[in-house]
């Protein structure tokens, strides 16, 4: 992977944390109700790394991404981007939803220049983007062709592309291969782990696979349901990020799996 | 997503009020009233000022005066009386000839692929062209005009039927086969139910159709007692206070209708979704 | 007339779309019951056979006098009553008359209801002060309006234009309302994380994803616009394939009524093809939806 365009180092790390989530907590009405989805969640992440969230569904792990991003600012705590508070949605943070989203009416190529609409350059350079990064998630052979004519990974790939698309230094991903099957997911896994550590972005990815949780993160965030809050962070060692079967990856997926609640003895046992 | 979100923290008692007001102001809905309102009032003033001549335009107090006088002779009763009977007599027949064919396009899928063009051809014939033709079959009269209620009913109710009994889904379809169930039960207990709102649907067009083929069969056909034969005297005889109550009358029963038939089908999704 | 109710309810709607799923159910499963069929041809031929099948009853019924001419004519009549029509020009300024209303009528309309439904799909203050009105006015067919606009507007070309324009506009602002509104959120969503401004948002979302709804209106308007005008035309006309109808009647040729319901039948399929046409046109997105992987 040798594109010519430079990535941040990841180890230039400042003292600053790219990304500061401090005593977060959030609530929707339902009902005349108010339900917490989210309890003091407090959480940094440090340029270039990537933090995987694992949690059951209904933990609020989709609602945490959605304040980082700003599309809900109606929340108790404080989130930061490099010491600013988030206001809003910005250029420099970009998501891959779990459906792929892409316009339907738009050509492959249209989909992922539409993240360049605002970018400030110029036509020719946003041609470029998008050629570079539809050749970089290895579509550049369907720019022309529409959404509906994309099986479930290409599409989700094409988003990935769109994603990526105006360089942004934040990532986040929102369960964004869990409408996949096994084998591709288990395929994309490894794109994306190459993909995000090539354009030097911060990432923080949100998933119930715990497996997809170790390969791809340098840190593992367990959160408990109702309302999500934080129940352990995990350092993931190189190892297991690099070898599915070693045995660190096996211990550290187990623990991660009885933190959620998972029984592991029963199926052994017998 | 109906639902509002709000921080974290316990909700402060005064936004728990603010929102039982709002909720309470959103579900009595003024601002479409104030359309009405204003068209009132233009009417009004439109009257009180002559912007047009009083001949063209009643006031609102004489409508209702008409009105009052109407009921109490009797007469408009009895208008309304025979209006309703043939705009139910057609819609009885059309409803229930719809039905059958359409059940029976649905049914057999030969006779589907045989008739059915046909049926979806004929459809594009506009409605009141038919009332020459069956003027001239029925004649001017009752039978004519009920005649023409039921072709107007009738088509909404085929197609309902029949696009909602041929449309079952593969899954359903490959169920009852591998639970064995005969033509028969296939009917009873997947296509019909499947088909239901649908009928409904075709019942709610058969509905609107019918009225407006009862106001046009009044229009067109021999003048007969009934609200029709009133808008007619109502505009050779320039009684304008007479044209706007039979106008507003019919407007008013053509509401009533729809808004029954929304309800009815609202009941049956929600009985249907139980 | 406005038929605009049947708008929400798309049992109606013969679109190619509905076809096309039910012959992929068909040819997955032929043993029950579809509407559909495994080979084109073989249901062209199909469906032709009914009423080529009543024509022949029909032609022979006639050639036995089973069937009085002031009941049925006979096709032979038919035939030739159609030839002479349109050897002389006749049917052709009718059917010229009534083509130029429907036109103005449905351009009337269709430009106030896409006008009006685009103001009330994209602004809720619009659409709350006005779109119920907007129904209860749908819901009290043009038909009954038609003795009170006579006063004003008296019998000629204007009444015309503005009761097909009416009855045209009810669907399309009614389609174009609710394709705007139903845009699916998440898409709306997409276009806050991609930074769109208003009018990126319009066009490359809400417009598209409209599309479909505001074609269904369309379709939908210029139907009711061929029944608004054979409804005017026999309401006052002395000209159009309406008023050749009730000419027909009043002097007892049956055969000149029956002409002009099939020229009517035929020249609202061929305009509601037109419109398909355009619609399939303006979503290129798909046309092409085979795989290519």
């Amino acid at each position: 992977m040798n594109a010519p365009f430079s990535a941040p180092v990841p180890s230039i790390a400042t003292a600053l944390p790219a990304l500061d989530i401090r005593h977060v907590s959030k609530a929707f009405v339902v009902d005349g109700k108010a339900v917490e989805v989210l309890a003091d969640i407090s959480l940094s992440v440090e340029a270039g790394s990537f933090v995987s969230i694992v949690g059951a569904s209904g933990c609020g792990k989709s609602t945490l991404l959605r304040l980082i991003l700003g599309l809900d600012l109606d929340y108790a705590g404080d989130i930061h981007l490099d010491g600013q508070p988030v206001e809003g949605p910005g250029p420099e943070r970009s998501i891959v939803f779990q459906e792929h989203r892409l316009l339907p009416w738009l050509t492959v190529e249209g989909n992922v220049g539409a993240a360049l609409l605002h970018s400030g350059l110029d036509a020719a350079a946003r041609r470029r983007s998008v050629a570079e990064h539809l050749e970089l998630v290895g579509l550049e052979a369907f720019a022309k062709a529409y959404p509906a004519q994309l099986s479930g990974g290409m599409a989700q790939r094409v988003a990935i592309a769109r994603a990526l698309a105006n360089r942004p230094r934040f990532l986040l991903l929102d369960e964004p291969l869990g409408a996949l099957d096994a084998l591709t997911r288990l395929r994309l896994q490894g794109e994306l782990k190459r993909i995000v550590a090539h354009e030097g972005a911060t990432a923080v990815l949100v998933t119930h696979d715990v497996d997809e949780a170790v390969f791809l993160g340098h840190r593992i965030v367990v959160l408990h349901p109702r309302p999500g809050r934080i129940a352990a962070v995990l350092e993931v060692p190189e190892e297991a990020r690099a070898d599915r079967s070693s045995p660190t990856f096996v211990a550290l997926r187990d623990r991660v799996l009885e933190l959620l609640g998972v029984s592991l003895g029963e199926g052994r046992a017998r | 997503m109906s639902i509002e979100a709000t921080a974290a923290t316990a909700l402060p008692a005064e936004t728990r009020a603010g929102n039982a007001l709002r909720s309470v102001a959103r579900r009595i809905e003024w601002r479409p009233w104030t359309a009405f309102a204003a068209l009132l009032a233009l009417w009004f003033a439109a009257h009180h000022f002559g912007w047009v001549p009083a001949k063209y335009l009643p006031s609102p107090v004489a409508v209702v005066q008409r009105l009052i006088r109407e009921v109490t002779a009797g007469t408009l009763l009895h208008d309304l009386h025979e209006t309703l009977r043939r705009n139910l007599s057609g819609l009885v027949i059309g409803v229930a000839a719809g039905l059958a064919l359409g059940a029976l396009l649905g049914a057999s899928s030969l006779v589907g692929r045989i008739v059915g063009p046909t049926v979806l051809a004929q459809r594009q014939t506009a409605l009141f062209a038919w009332v020459p033709l069956l003027a001239m079959w029925f004649g001017g009269g009752d039978t004519g005009k009920i005649t023409f209620i039921a072709v107007a009913a009738f088509q909404p109710v085929v197609i309902g039927t029949w696009r909602g009994i041929s449309l079952v889904p593969t899954t359903y379809r490959e169920l009852s086969d591998v639970l064995l169930l005969s033509r028969w039960n296939y009917m009873r207990l997947v296509a019909l139910p499947h088909a239901l709102p649908m009928i409904f649907t075709g019942l709610h067009g058969a509905l609107i159709y019918a009225w407006l083929a009862t106001v046009g069969s009044e229009l067109f056909l021999n003048i007969s007692p009934g609200l029709g034969g009133r808008l007619n005297e109502g505009s050779q005889l320039f009684e304008i206070d007479l044209l706007f109550l039979v106008i507003l009358l019919f407007g008013l029963i053509g509401l009533g209708f729809n808004t029954l038939a929304e309800r009815a089908e609202g009941l049956l999704i929600r009985w249907n979704n139980r | 007339m406005s038929l605009a109710e049947t708008l929400d309810k798309p049992a109606f709607d013969t679109s190619p779309r509905d076809g096309a799923a039910a012959d992929t159910a068909a040819r997955r499963h032929t043993r029950r019951p579809g509407p559909s069929r495994p080979t084109a041809l073989g249901s062209v031929l199909l469906g032709l056979s009914f009423p080529f099948a009543l024509l022949v009853v029909w032609w022979w019924a006639a050639r036995l006098g089973l069937v009085p001419e002031q009941i049925l004519p006979a096709p032979a009549t038919i035939y030739e009553t159609v030839s002479s029509l349109i050897t002389d020009g006749t049917l052709a300024t009718h059917l010229e008359v009534s083509t130029h209303r429907v036109l103005v009528g449905f351009g009337l309309g269709a430009v106030f209801g896409l006008v009006f439904g685009a103001a009330a799909g994209l602004s809720p203050t619009v659409r709350a002060f006005l779109y119920p009105p907007v129904q209860a006015v749908a819901r009290v067919n043009v038909l009954a309006w038609m003795p009170l606009l006579t006063l004003f507007m008296g019998i000629d070309e204007p009444l015309k234009y503005v009761v097909i324009g009416w009855s045209a506009a009810i669907p399309i602002i009614l389609g174009t309302a609710r394709g705007i509104e139903n845009v699916s959120p998440a898409f709306r969503e997409l276009g806050r994380v991609l930074h769109f401004n208003t009018r990126d948002t319009l066009r490359l979302v809400v417009l598209p994803g409209a599309v479909p709804s505001i074609f269904a209106g369309l379709r939908e308007g210029l139907a009711n616009a061929w029944q608004t005008l054979v409804l005017a035309e026999l309401f006052a006309s002395f000209e159009g394939l309406g008023y050749l109808m009730t000419w027909g009647r009043q002097l007892f040729q049956l055969d000149l009524v029956i002409i002009a319901m099939i020229v009517v039948a035929l020249a609202g399929l061929a305009m509601d093809l037109a419109l398909r046409w355009v619609e399939r046109r303006a979503q290129p997105w798909k046309r092409e939806t085979r795989d290519v992987h």
